[in-house]
């Protein structure tokens, strides 16, 4: 594996807009992207440098309180509404505690020549939440970004395709949302 | 002769020269469906791995006439075998439609029995019969190779007790169509009509 400081100069002369993350993942280069509407030049130096794999792209959903504390202890609202029914967010915060919604999202480069792995975090909002498409660059991320479209709702701008690919069309909603609720469909009870 | 006469003692009658055995067409033709029930290849989860080691030499499958088969036009049985996920239902269906009649359904498994963990999830069918008719369940997460095979020997059983001549050849309407109708809007309450008797045979 190549040498993670060598490998952060060697990117930060062609990316100096990118700091390292705070968090990084387990021992390898990561770094943090301010402003998603960046990433497309981003992922095209980082391409340039040798990183022409891109392995994965994630996403987390961090809504709820930062500290254990402030989660709520209420009772889980009705997992299942009746079928046609809108479906509503619940109320996720808990008042003077620390709040975060937003989706996070990781995208994992690899050189596989090189064995080296540079991962690139991004936080967004979860309302409206949008980033640019790498299919244009990565022919990899295209299912990558439809699936992460599907459960999570996150819309990839620029995808030639954004569509379903893991759930069923009679779905309503992006069900690895913490604040999805399932609607009934004619499955259900 | 000497192995038939010896298993269906009751049924079945040999004549003095042994050469000709006298037997009902009821009898003949479940014995024949029930000695040889092809299960269609089909696996959804890790139960269809406990399956596949029942197909296998070492529990050996074949010595009650359980041939995999590739095709559901040459299927008897359908092992539902795993977790039966909403968007597989309506193929699970069609494949189900597909295989000729008579036709019976092992539910293997939890998940295929009830939704098994997986009964909270926004994407798993609370069990396959909703949408099939199920003659055996199978419980075990996953059931033993030899779970499944005392299965098959259950259906045996049911098989050898149908009597098609004698009660009425051809399926249900709910054999026919599924105990629930997903595809159309027929109300699920709709009462099924009797099945149709058949004409007896008269065999003296």
């Amino acid at each position: 594996m190549a040498d993670i400081e060598e490998l952060a100069s060697r990117i930060a002369e062609k990316l100096p807009e990118l700091s390292r993350h705070p968090n990084p993942v387990k021992g390898y280069l990561t770094l943090k992207l301010e402003d998603a509407a960046k990433l497309p030049q981003a992922a095209a130096a980082l391409k340039a440098l040798g990183f022409d794999y891109l392995e994965m792209i994630s996403a987390t959903d961090w809504l709820g309180a930062v500290k254990p504390e402030g989660y709520i202890r209420n009772p889980n609202p009705i997992v299942f509404l009746p079928e046609g029914a809108t479906p509503q967010s619940v109320p996720s915060a808990t008042p003077g505690f620390p709040y975060r919604p937003s989706f996070e999202l990781l995208w994992a480069f690899a050189d596989l020549a090189a064995k080296a792995w540079v991962f690139l975090k991004c936080e967004v909002s979860r309302e409206a939440a949008s980033v640019p498409s790498l299919s244009g660059l990565y022919k990899g991320a295209d299912w990558q970004e439809r699936e992460l479209f599907d459960l999570m709702g996150i819309r990839f701008e620029g995808h030639p395709n954004l569509a379903k690919i893991l759930t069923p069309d009679f779905l309503v909603g992006h069900p690895l949302r913490k604040d999805y609720v399932h609607v009934k469909d004619r499955f259900d009870e | 002769m000497g192995i038939i006469l010896e298993k269906l003692p009751g049924v079945t009658k040999g004549l003095p020269g042994g050469e000709l055995l006298l037997t009902t067409a009821d009898a003949f033709i479940d014995f024949g469906r029930k000695m040889s029930l092809w299960p269609m290849t089909f696996g959804l989860a890790c139960c269809a791995i406990e399956m596949m080691g029942s197909y296998a030499s070492r529990f050996d499958f074949d010595r009650m006439g359980v041939i995999p088969r590739p095709s559901p036009r040459q299927a008897d049985v359908m092992i539902v075998a795993g977790t039966v996920c909403k968007k597989m239902a309506e193929p699970i269906l069609e494949i189900y439609h597909q295989m000729p009649e008579p036709r019976f359904v092992i539910s293997m498994g939890s998940c295929a029995n009830c939704g098994g963990p997986y009964y909270d999830s926004y994407s798993v069918l609370k069990g396959v019969d909703r949408i099939v008719p199920v003659d055996v369940y199978v419980a075990g997460c996953p059931p033993r190779p030899e779970a499944l095979q005392f299965a098959v020997l259950k259906l045996q059983d049911k098989i050898a007790g149908m009597r098609a001549i004698e009660r009425g050849a051809g399926a249900t309407l709910q054999q026919e169509r599924g105990s629930r109708d997903v595809l159309s809007a027929v109300p699920n309450d709709e009462p099924l009509p009797k099945p149709a008797s058949g004409p007896r045979l008269e065999l003296r």
